[in-house]
């Protein structure tokens, strides 16, 4: 475990000691802070507004973070080379690719902190708290981000960063759009129903990871009034956890069996 | 079983990889057949000219990329071990390195990755940092290395792990005269210290200087392996008579004879068969003031060319 670790801190530490993630975090800090601007301009909607403003900004930055260091994760060490010296000392392949998701893992969940903070402070400058359904819809938030960054890793294992980053943002689309999805299938005829119903559930169904808005056990939930309990955020979390396992699995695989030429 | 001098500690058996390149699955043969053993304590020479698969040999005894024919062994292990690698250094073609590291980092990464304890990683590090030069360079991150202080910092992290066997890819590549110097001394050194150097090279005049043993490869296929004084045949190529200019003449020439102009004097060149005393009874008969005569044997490098223009060869 003790090489995992050496290459997951080795990664976050190339994370923090590049500029470009630094100007995204800034984007998505500048969209944060700017709910504060875009609430003043509503009719006592200003904290609701905030929230909702704030935790679209965690989720699209989080999201373009996750897929921007995801698809250069591996491609980086076999384009600059570093792979060479790396694997042929005493790892395994397995625990290479583990320990570059660990330390990615690693480096989000420091960025959604930041960014939370960030939301927490401009809530506070309204008079309203960084409340328990807000804090449970971050986590959804970084769950997401950990099972897109699973993806852009599986995706970069065997293709270029810029198919990866396409095939992990569609994938992203696709799986926000799942009920959506299932709806459209609802109305087709059973032929077209059946195709999307198979795609629905190969896709990752990240819909899970922003619910506010939806019918959960009868009710709305939104992160301003009734917001999911704790079975769904344990539920949530178990298949974000499971599904990044498995492609994480299957990009270790496909690593495994890699020439680096 | 070898005796401890003679213990085989890497040996590569027919080994072949086959590459297929592009859309249309283009074959491309980088190493048709290369079999070699690399015995405990001696500095293993792999020649060859570019493009004769020396680095996709060295990859696949690496486990960086699979034969596809063959099979090698290192430390008695087959290929990819992992405890194999725990006394494996290697030091790549043209190394490249997290360049966002200083030196004392990296080396400690690396350390950790051979499960190093911290404090003996540090004082590793620490020791082999000076022991290649660098430093004054600490605390520098490697993206600021020169050519030539990146691939010392290559070579430190190849030993690290306290390796027995170092195996150095193209380790001359690039550098100045002083740093080969450097390079070879190095390798002298980790001899002494009872290490095995394997090393892949075109640089012909470093391997005199310190293989034991060589292994010639040329279009992907191993021509001749063993100790240098083996391979270079004994037998006279030439003999070489300086002549100082303007003193007396040039007797007549056996056929194949060559004259060429020096600095000194005339360069007489006999080919092999030359009765050579009745030559030098001849200058001195025509009053020739015979500076100095040199008998050639094959070189290194005649041995190199002449592989690589056999049949076959590229």
């Amino acid at each position: 475990m003790s090489r995992v670790i050496a290459i997951a801190w080795n990664t976050f530490r190339e994370a923090v000691r590049n500029k470009i993630l630094y100007s995204l975090l800034f984007f998505a800090i500048l969209i944060i802070l700017s709910a504060l601007a875009i609430g003043n301009l509503t009719l006592h909607e200003e904290v609701r507004t905030i929230r909702d403003v704030g935790l679209f900004g965690i989720d699209l930055f989080g999201v373009i973070i996750a897929i921007f260091v995801g698809v250069n994760l591996l491609y980086k060490e076999l384009d600059l080379k570093t792979v060479y010296t790396i694997l042929p000392k005493p790892l395994w392949r397995w625990e290479f690719v583990l320990g570059k998701w660990l330390g990615m893992l690693l480096t989000l969940a420091v960025q959604m902190v930041v960014m939370g903070i960030v939301l927490a402070v401009v809530l506070a400058a309204e008079g309203a708290s960084f409340d328990v359904p807000t804090a449970k819809a971050v986590w959804l938030l970084f769950v997401n981000v950990m099972l897109v960054t699973s993806i852009a890793v599986f995706f970069s294992a065997f293709s270029s960063p810029f198919l990866s980053g396409f095939f992990a943002l569609g994938c992203f689309v696709v799986g926000r759009s799942v009920p959506d999805i299932r709806a459209l299938g609802e109305k087709a005829g059973p032929g077209a129903k059946a195709v999307l119903d198979f795609a629905c559930n190969l896709i990752p169904n990240m819909h899970l990871f922003y619910p506010s808005g939806a019918i959960i056990g009868a009710e709305e939930v939104s992160v301003h009034r009734h917001f999911v309990g704790p079975d769904y955020i344990l539920s949530a979390t178990g298949y974000g956890v499971a599904y990044s396992i498995v492609v994480l699995i299957l990009a270790m695989l496909i690593f495994r069996k890699r020439d680096f030429v | 079983m070898d005796s401890p001098a003679n213990e085989t500690v890497l040996r590569a058996d027919g080994l072949a990889k086959t590459f297929h390149l592009g859309f249309l699955r283009k074959r491309v043969e980088a190493v048709r057949e290369a079999s070699f053993d690399v015995r405990r304590g001696e500095i293993f020479g792999y020649l060859g000219p570019n493009g004769s698969g020396k680095t996709t040999t060295l990859k696949m005894l690496m486990g960086l990329v699979f034969p596809s024919r063959g099979r090698a062994e290192v430390l008695g292990r087959a290929v990819p071990n992992r405890e194999a690698k725990r006394k494996l250094g290697y030091l790549p073609e043209s190394p490249y390195f997290y360049e966002y590291l200083a030196p004392e980092e990296f080396l400690d990464l690396v350390g950790s990755l051979f499960d190093v304890p911290r404090r003996l990683r540090r004082e590793r590090a620490a020791k082999l940092i000076t022991r290649v030069g660098l430093d004054h360079a600490r605390g520098r991150p490697l993206r600021k290395f020169s050519k030539g202080m990146l691939q010392r910092i290559g070579i430190a992290q190849a030993l690290m792990g306290d390796p027995e066997l170092v195996v150095l890819d193209e380790p001359m590549t690039g550098l100045d005269p002083i740093g080969r110097k450097e390079i070879r001394d190095l390798m002298l050194e980790l001899k002494r210290e009872g290490r095995t150097v394997l090393y892949s090279t075109h640089i012909l005049p470093d391997v005199e200087m310190t293989c034991d043993r060589v292994a010639m490869i040329f279009a992907g296929r191993i021509r001749s392996v063993g100790p240098l004084s083996e391979l270079l045949t004994a037998r006279l190529l030439s003999t070489e008579v300086c002549l100082r200019k303007d003193v007396g003449h040039i007797p007549q020439l056996p056929e194949g004879g060559k004259v060429r102009q020096t600095p000194d004097g005339m360069l007489v060149e006999l080919p092999e068969g030359t009765d050579v005393d009745a030559f030098l009874t001849a200058a001195l008969a025509a009053k020739s003031s015979i500076l100095s005569v040199t008998p050639r044997r094959e070189s290194l490098e005649d041995l190199f060319v002449r592989q690589a223009s056999e049949k076959g060869a590229p």
